[in-house]
């Protein structure tokens, strides 16, 4: 329990699975891929 | 098996409750960039109709001012809150998928100079920031954040450094509030300057990228001057990211001696955990471009969909930023801010207009 808390006092919180980059590297990888196989055929702008 | 069946539903059930509870910040976001895009249009089509010469002023300011005015009026509802929150998501993922309109050679090229521009950018900075807050008798640790918040990129590099010098949250809440406030003001000066100095798209790129802190904010910058603009600015600003890991790094390292602290153990995880990694998925997406795994049409149809990330961004950008939190800000480190941010301005412009022979024509 002491390990868990730093210095001052606060609790640590727990570290998520992947940061919110490696979650938009993975979407942005994911549509890309999409486009390439044809699934999304049209993205107007 | 029923027994991990009974432990697994509540983590599931968990999952969908967390998406559903995006939806309507999502919403939100669509609808404020959406209209945005209407009113571009609709004073482009009302000049036309009538044969004037209209300014054309690009979606993205719209939809900041139209952000702008709902968060600090009737304000965002809790109900929208978290779906709001994911425009920082929306923008790394629309910076990796803008990696799509660049080709490696134009990133070695550009990004070199950039690159070469940023570590002087950082260099000074961190020095004067530091200079003017012990000026200013701000606590050393807020000192920090402020010239890593300054120098590098906004509200990331002053997390990233909250936990690795392990500052109080107050002095992190502070930084973030005045390099917030300070991107704010920014987003609406740099394009008036550059217009008024006539800035080529590229050389204004440059600026807003290696002078405004927060990425949201040099992006939206950069898009309010021209779409060349804006895509400079991020490769610039992206540049400027991928050295946050090694500044944490010196400060964690210049703290823990000073406190005498265990420190950093393993450097190269250190650096890898600080590590942006929407920078890798950036050049893995040009990559991609570069060796013609796309057509044409698909690679128009990954540039559209980075644009709508941009949208939800700049929605996102106006409906998080609270004009009232201005003034509730200690005077001091908002001062500092403020001063470090005219003179890095000033700095950079200079940087840029040095740097002007080495750019590609």
């Amino acid at each position: 329990m002491p390990e868990q808390l730093k210095r001052n006092g606060r609790p640590r919180q727990a570290t998520p699975l992947l940061s919110l980059d490696s979650w938009a590297v993975l979407l942005a990888l994911a549509l890309c891929l999409a486009i390439w196989i044809g699934w999304i055929k049209h993205v107007p702008w | 098996m029923a027994s991990s069946i009974a432990l697994e539903a509540p983590a599931t059930e968990n999952i969908f409750k967390q998406a559903a509870r995006l939806i309507p910040g999502l919403l939100l976001l669509a609808a404020v960039g959406y209209a945005g895009r209407i009113i571009e249009r609709s004073i482009a089509n009302y000049g036309k109709a009538h044969h004037l010469t209209l300014p054309n002023i690009e979606y993205v300011l719209w939809a900041i001012i139209i952000g702008l005015v709902i968060g600090n009026t009737v304000g965002v509802p809790r109900l929208f809150q978290a779906g709001v929150a994911t425009y920082e998501f929306w923008l790394k993922t629309g910076i990796v998928l803008l990696g799509s309109r660049f080709l490696l050679g134009d990133v070695a090229k550009l990004g070199g100079v950039a690159l070469a521009l940023v570590v002087v950018e950082i260099a000074v900075s961190l020095a004067f920031m530091t200079a003017l807050g012990n000026a200013f008798k701000l606590k050393p640790k807020l000192t920090t954040l402020l010239a890593v918040g300054s120098s590098i990129c906004g509200v990331s590099a002053i997390i990233a450094a909250q936990g690795a010098i392990d500052a109080d949250e107050e002095d992190a809440s502070y930084a973030i509030a005045a390099i917030l406030s300070l991107g704010a003001i920014s987003l609406f000066i740099f394009p008036l300057v550059g217009h008024w100095l006539h800035l080529s798209d590229l050389s204004y790129g440059l600026w807003a990228g290696l002078g405004i802190d927060n990425t949201a904010e040099a992006t939206a910058a950069g898009a309010l001057y021209s779409d060349a603009a804006g895509k400079v600015a991020v490769l610039a600003k992206t540049a400027r990211n991928a050295m946050i890991g090694f500044v944490v790094l010196g400060y964690a390292i210049h703290w823990a001696r000073k406190e005498h602290t265990e420190g950093v153990g393993n450097k190269a995880a250190f650096l890898w955990q600080k590590f942006p990694k929407f920078v890798l998925g950036f050049l893995v997406i040009s990559a991609l471009a570069t060796a013609h795994i796309f057509s044409k049409d698909q690679l128009t149809n990954v540039a559209n969909l980075s644009r709508w990330a941009f949208l939800l961004t700049f929605a996102g950008v106006g409906l998080r930023t609270n004009i009232r939190a201005l003034g509730k800000q200690g005077f001091r480190p908002f001062a500092v801010g403020a001063v470090g941010e005219v003179v890095i301005a000033f700095l950079t412009l200079g940087l840029v207009y040095g740097a002007n022979r080495f750019l590609p024509k």
